[in-house]
């Protein structure tokens, strides 16, 4: 940016127009549309290389691979709406998988109670880690210290040959269950009909104060779409032995999280605190319980990711929710569009973002490239993310510009 | 929305006596007295750092008196946190406007206040409720807005300053703060912005005006009262004074003449 290599005044001005219209524009589309063209562009390229990368095969186990990821950046996005990070969430999820497996196998107890310790031993300890960051120690060094004290808890919760097999036990069933086509089917058609009743009432309730638009615009054409697009990813994951239950497991806690963080109170609370945690205070928002609730969240997401993921892995290990697990959930929430600041983002971005990462790896995989591709490759789209997005929420391309 | 709950006769809605707080060893506030009574539009004036900022947290609940009595509305209150000052009626507009950034004008307008469906459905947002009552109190202050879902951040000052005024007519408080309206606003935008406060004193509410201003508080006060120092120097009934009795309360120059003091009593 030296003045010596400015053009002249007049052609700076129009081009400036031109881009930044083009960048105003962008910066009012929604977050998740770039995000959605950079996965289109992945895909393109590795099914140039391969056509057997779009095929339903490994479609599916594309979308197997990414659960575990997606629930984990699940959680991490409640925490960066609140303006705080997590870097234990990963370890924790291998600690609340051995106490699964603890409860479940070791012990024999019913699946149902291994999942409920599981969580609640998730919850806990990120509960003790949001008491600790409303204290007033910075959240990245509670989760960091919290990192490692897991990495060493999980070495006491495992036996003595820290290896729990999980194969053949209830717990395998979670990754191993799949709902039959049929009955997959069924289920995507409640779901159309839950969102084209939901898009109803609210068309109804703005109606009712005379503000509503045409039926056709709020409610058909979007139902439509919705069940168009419901149907087609029912029909791909499950044509191989049906809808295996981590995708619903995930489909699940999305929606309840979309409901929640935009549909109610405490969503707009969250992203208020994200926002500007003075002006939540002073408008009577409880900022410290919010930033607890983000937390427990988190605890148990990381539970539920580290049960899917055990049971995909077939056992629990000492490398439970080590690797790169969690600069994976981590990236996947900010590729997603989630701002690493609070406050913007949506819980979308945990499926799109770790969508973008899986499909890089799985891609790499798939052509034999070597791993250092995907290492590669995951870094650049991350930094590109975060550029895009710092140049929308500023709006122009010029540093220091508005 | 009635105001039924006001005392009968002409008892003030705001009563602080001998106010004191201490940061360390410096002195904010000395023993302040300040009383308004509905419909009334009190301005305070003073010097950097005379008190005028600690008194409006102290009335806003965003700290403590060390010592020293808040009525509201004859009820003596402890205003120890935002939400008591407001469920106490009083409602503070900062000059910083408190919105956040990444929400939207009627998600701003309401927020701490959101119009919600019952528990079962998670305290659903009645989303059309707020944004139709978001219009008729944006209308009916003359705020023009582009769009109520844009956030706030791609807003104009005015437009801002428009919102967080607006605010104060949500809850329905019966005192409102304003600390510093005008401050950051050109000429047209004062001039409404001191049009609404005259209709928030139409309302009923009592008005507390923060202010350097001696223009505006001339323009919308009832009565003035002059911070120096950490006590107060000087009340003005309105037409009581002249511009040059306001500026040296403020800058000390009549500290020796009591009698500048005006009669308290219209």
């Amino acid at each position: 940016m030296t003045t010596s290599t400015r053009p002249p005044v007049a052609p700076a001005a129009e081009r400036r127009t031109v881009v930044g219209h083009a960048i105003e524009r962008a910066a009012r589309m929604p977050r998740s549309i770039p995000v959605l063209v950079t996965l289109a562009l992945i895909w393109a390229v590795f099914y140039s290389q391969s056509p057997f990368y779009l095929s339903f095969g490994n479609l599916t186990n594309l979308t197997l691979q990414i659960v575990t990821t997606a629930i984990l950046s699940l959680g991490v996005v409640f925490v960066l709406l609140v303006g705080e990070i997590d870097l234990s969430s990963a370890a924790l999820s291998g600690v609340c998988a051995a106490v699964a497996g603890t409860v479940v196998v070791t012990h024999g107890l019913p699946l149902a109670v291994g999942i409920a310790t599981a969580v609640v031993v998730g919850m806990v300890v990120t509960f003790v880690e949001a008491q600790v960051i409303i204290f007033g120690v910075p959240s990245l060094i509670v989760t960091l210290g919290g990192m490692v004290i897991l990495q060493g808890l999980l070495l006491v919760v495992l036996p003595e040959e820290f290896t729990i097999s999980i194969a053949g036990t209830p717990l395998a069933s979670l990754a191993l269950t799949a709902v039959p086509a049929g009955a997959s089917f069924a289920l995507a058609a409640v779901g159309a009909l839950a969102f084209a009743g939901y898009r109803t009432l609210l068309h109804r309730e703005r109606t009712s104060t005379g503000s509503g638009g045409s039926v056709l615009r709020s409610v058909a054409a979007p139902s439509v779409a919705a069940a168009v697009g419901l149907f087609a990813v029912v029909f791909v994951l499950s044509r191989q032995r049906g809808l295996p239950l981590p995708v619903l497991i995930l489909a699940g806690m999305l929606l309840v999280a979309w409901y929640w963080t935009t549909q109610t109170r405490y969503g707009t609370h969250l992203y208020a605190v994200g926002g500007d945690r003075e002006a939540a205070q002073r408008a009577g928002i409880p900022v410290r319980r919010m930033v607890m609730y983000s937390f427990l969240v988190l605890g148990a997401c990381a539970a539920v990711a580290g049960m899917v993921d055990s049971s995909r892995q077939l056992g629990v290990s000492a490398t439970s929710g080590a690797g790169p697990l969690m600069l994976n959930a981590i990236a996947a929430a900010v590729v997603g569009g989630t701002s690493l600041f609070g406050g913007r983002g949506s819980v979308w971005s945990a499926l799109l973002g770790s969508l973008v990462i899986g499909s890089i790896s799985n891609g790499v995989q798939l052509l034999g490239l070597s791993t250092e591709v995907q290492f590669f490759a995951t870094g650049v789209v991350l930094v590109l993310a975060v550029a895009v997005d710092v140049v929308l929420s500023r709006g122009s391309l010029l540093p220091g510009r508005r | 929305m009635d105001r039924d709950d006001r005392p009968g006769g002409e008892g003030p809605l705001l009563e602080l006596t001998r106010i004191s707080k201490h940061f360390g060893g410096v002195r904010a506030l000395d023993g302040v007295d300040l009383t308004v009574s509905a419909g009334e539009v009190v301005a305070l004036i003073g010097d950097n750092g005379a008190g005028k900022s600690t008194l409006v947290k102290i009335m806003s609940g965003v700290e403590s008196p060390d010592s020293g009595e808040i009525r509201v509305r004859g009820r003596a209150v402890r205003l120890d946190s935002p939400r008591a000052a407001a469920e106490a009626g009083i409602h503070t507009v900062f000059q910083d406007l408190s919105l956040c950034d990444n929400l939207d004008a009627v998600q701003n307008l309401f927020l701490g206040h959101e119009r919600c469906g019952p528990s079962w459905t998670g305290r659903r947002v009645r989303r059309h409720v707020m944004e139709r009552q978001a219009q008729q109190i944006l209308e009916s202050l003359s705020v023009k807005l582009r769009s109520l879902s844009a956030p706030v951040s791609e807003l104009s000052g005015g437009q801002r300053q428009g919102i967080a005024i607006c605010r104060a007519l949500i809850s329905d408080p019966a005192v409102v703060l304003l600390d510093e309206p005008t401050a950051a606003l050109g000429v047209s935008q004062r001039g409404e912005v001191l049009d609404l406060v005259d209709r928030l004193r139409e309302q009923g509410r009592g008005v507390v005006v923060i202010s350097h201003d001696i223009k505006d508080v001339q323009r919308v006060a009832d009565r003035i009262v002059a911070l120096r120092l950490g006590s107060k120097v000087a009340e003005f009934a309105r037409d009581g004074y002249a511009a040059s009795d306001l500026v040296g309360a403020m800058t000390g120059a009549h500290e020796r003449h009591d009698d500048v003091r005006s009669e308290e009593s219209r």
